[in-house]
C-alpha cells in the first residue's frame, strides 16, 4: 500500500526531525479539530499550503509526495461521493457551489493525510516511544511497540527466505483464483509463525540475561525536552487554532470563485 | 581465586526424562580464558544457561547439586541480580538485540538497574570504544553486518561491567575473518580488564591461541579439564570429534612420522618455529 509508504520513517537531521514528538502530536491534532471545523474550500485550501514549508524544512518531500500519490485514489472517490450525493439531494442541479463543497471535503481528507504523514515521517519510532514512556505509558508496552518496530525487517526478510524456499520445492504463489492464492500462503506463513515464537523465546532469553526488570525505577539513556523550536510550534498551533475559531465565529467564509475570474 | 564453582551440577529440562547436563563439577578461576568444547548436543549451552540464572529461574526443570558464581547462589539469586555479574552473548546476534539504535541497545541493561542517566552515557561511550564500533552508535542493528552485531550485543553485556562473559558459539553466524575480530575483542576484553570469559566454541582453530583453560564435554559430562596443549594432544580428545587446531594435527601426523617437536603446537606460527628447531638441529 502505497499510502503506508509515505508513512514509512527515514533517519534525516532536521529542525522538524528533531522537534520533540509530544508538540508534533499537538499540531497534528491542531490540524486535525481544524480540518474536521471547516466545510469551506478556502480555509482547508490555507491548512494545506501552511503545512508545505513543513515539508520542506524536514526535507521529506519525496516520501510525502509518495504517500500523496497513494491517497490520491481515495480522495477521488471521496470527490466523486460528495459530488453524486450532493447532486441527488440537492435537487439535482448542477451548480459551482457544489463542486465547491465536493472540494473542501476531499481536501480535509488531503489535510488530514498531510499532517500525520508529516508527523510519521519526522517521527523515530525511538522518540516516539520515549514520547509514550515520558507520559507515563508503561514500559513493557513501550518495549512491545520499539521491538515490534525494530523486527519488522526482519520478518520481511524471513519471509522472503521462507518463500523461496518453498517455491524451490515446488509451490506456487500466484496461481489459481483468489481463494486459491490465499490458501498458498499457508505453507508460508506456518514456518514463519513458528520461527517467530522460537525467536521470541530467544529474545526473552536475551532480555533476562541483561537484568530485565531489576529494577522498578528503570532510567532512560535518553530524555525529552522542550527546547525553542518546541515553543514555536506549540505557540503556532494555538496560534492556528484560535484563528481558525475566531474565522468560524465571526467570519462569513467567501466562496473562492469570488476570487476567480470566471 | 574461583569465580564459578559447581559441584555435581545435574540438570533435567522440564518435561525431560535424561539430564542434559550430569554430576558436573568445575572450578573456574578469576581472568581465566576458558574454551568450553564438545560436539553438537552435549551440553556447552545447558551449561552456560546455569551460570547466569536462566537455569533454573526461566526454563525451571530439575536443579541438582551445588553452583557459586562470584560467591552468590545461583538457586538463591534472580537472573536480573545474576546479570550485573555474569553477562550472556548468544549465538544469534540479530535475536539479542531490541532496540532502534545501537546506542540504545547497549544502554539496556543499565536502563534496567536504573542507573543514573550521566552514569549510563559514560559506560555506553567506555563499552562502544572497548568493541571498537563507535562510529555505529547511531545505526540500527538491522542495517549491520552479523559481525557488528554481534560486536554489539558484546557491547552491550560488557557495558553491565560483568566479572564473568559467557559466550556461547558467539561466531558461528559469521564469517572467519569477522570470527576473528570477535576474538580480538573478546581477548582484549580478558586481558586488559581481566574479565573470565566462557567462550563455547566449534572452531578451535582460531579460539585456541587465546586460551588458557579448555573444557571439552561429551553427552552431557566433562571429559577433559585442563590446559590447552595437553588436552588437545590427548588422543581420546580427537575420537570425540572436536575440531582440534590444525597445527596439532600437524603435530600427530609429525609424530606418526617419528618426528617429535618439542612442544604441541597451537597456531601456525609456533608449528613453523618448532618445525625450524628442529631443521636447525639436524642441520648441525
Amino acid at each position: 500500500m502505497s499510502v503506508f509508504e509515505g508513512l514509512r520513517f527515514r533517519r534525516v537531521s532536521s529542525p522538524i526531525h528533531k522537534l520533540d514528538p509530544r508538540v508534533k502530536f499537538v499540531y497534528v491534532c491542531t490540524a486535525f479539530v481544524v480540518a474536521v471545523m471547516f466545510n469551506e474550500l478556502i480555509p482547508l485550501l490555507i491548512l494545506f499550503f501552511i503545512q508545505i514549508p513543513f515539508i520542506l524544512t524536514a526535507r521529506v518531500q519525496r516520501e510525502w509526495i509518495r504517500s500523496m500519490k497513494g491517497a490520491s485514489l481515495l480522495a477521488l472517490i471521496i470527490f466523486v461521493t460528495n459530488l453524486v450525493s450532493r447532486y441527488l439531494y440537492t435537487g439535482h442541479v448542477w451548480s459551482v457551489p457544489l463542486v465547491e463543497y465536493s472540494l473542501g471535503m476531499t481536501f480535509r481528507f488531503i489535510v488530514l493525510v498531510e499532517s500525520f504523514s508529516i508527523f510519521f515521517l519526522t517521527t523515530s519510532p525511538d522518540h516516539l516511544s520515549l514520547a509514550l514512556e515520558q507520559s507515563h505509558v508503561p514500559y513493557e508496552l513501550c518495549f512491545a511497540f520499539t521491538t515490534a518496530v525494530r523486527f519488522v525487517p526482519v520478518l520481511a526478510e524471513e519471509a522472503q527466505t521462507i518463500m523461496d524456499a518453498q517455491r524451490a520445492r515446488g509451490l506456487e504463489l500466484d496461481r489459481g483464483n483468489f481463494i486459491k492464492r490465499v490458501k498458498n500462503y499457508i505453507p508460508i506463513l506456518i514456518p514463519l509463525i513458528v520461527n517467530s515464537i522460537r525467536r521470541s523465546l530467544q529474545l526473552a532469553e536475551a532480555m533476562e540475561s541483561r537484568a530485565w526488570g531489576a529494577s522498578k525505577k528503570r532510567t532512560n539513556l535518553y530524555i525529552l525536552k522542550l527546547r525553542g523550536g518546541d515553543f514555536g510550534i506549540i505557540l503556532f498551533s494555538l496560534l492556528t487554532l484560535s484563528i481558525a475559531i475566531y474565522a468560524k465565529r465571526y467570519i462569513l467564509i467567501p466562496s473562492i470563485f469570488a476570487f476567480l475570474p470566471i | 581465586m574461583a569465580i564459578i564453582e559447581t559441584k555435581n551440577l545435574t540438570y533435567t529440562y522440564p518435561g525431560g526424562t535424561t539430564p542434559s547436563i550430569s554430576d558436573i563439577s568445575l572450578t573456574i578461576k578469576k581472568g581465566e580464558f576458558i574454551t568450553l568444547t564438545g560436539p553438537s548436543g552435549c551440553g556447552k549451552t545447558t551449561l552456560c544457561r546455569c551460570f547466569n540464572g536462566l537455569i533454573p529461574h526461566f526454563y525451571s526443570g530439575k536443579l541438582e547439586g551445588d553452583l557459586v558464581v562470584k560467591d552468590l547462589r545461583v538457586i538463591d539469586h534472580s537472573i536480573s541480580n545474576l546479570a550485573r555479574h555474569v553477562g550472556l552473548v548468544f549465538q544469534n546476534p540479530e535475536n539479542q538485540l531490541f532496540a532502534l539504535s545501537v546506542e540504545k541497545d547497549v544502554a539496556f541493561g543499565l536502563e534496567n538497574v536504573g542507573m543514573p542517566r550521566e552514569e549510563i552515557r559514560k559506560r555506553v561511550d567506555w563499552a562502544l570504544q572497548m568493541t571498537g564500533i563507535e562510529n555505529l552508535r547511531e545505526r540500527a542493528p538491522h542495517e549491520l553486518s552479523g559481525g557488528q552485531q554481534q560486536r554489539v550485543a558484546i557491547a552491550s553485556v560488557l557495558a553491565m561491567q560483568p566479572d564473568v562473559m559467557v559466550l556461547d558459539e558467539p561466531t558461528s553466524f559469521l564469517d572467519p575473518l569477522g570470527a576473528e575480530k570477535i576474538f580480538d575483542v573478546i581477548n582484549e576484553l580478558n586481558k586488559k580488564l581481566d574479565i573470565t570469559v566462557i567462550l563455547v566454541e566449534h572452531r578451535l582453530d582460531l579460539a585456541s591461541k587465546y586460551t588458557d583453560h579448555v573444557i571439552v564435554m561429551d553427552k552431557g559430562k566433562v571429559l577433559f579439564d585442563g590446559g590447552p596443549r595437553e588436552i588437545f594432544a590427548s588422543e581420546e580428545v580427537r575420537m570425540t570429534g572436536v575440531g582440534i587446531p590444525k597445527a596439532v594435527m600437524l603435530y600427530q601426523a609429525l609424530k606418526d612420522e617419528g618426528i617429535h617437536l618439542k612442544e604441541v603446537p597451537i597456531t601456525s606460527k609456533e608449528a613453523t618455529q618448532l618445525i625450524r628447531e628442529i631443521i636447525i638441529h639436524d642441520r648441525s
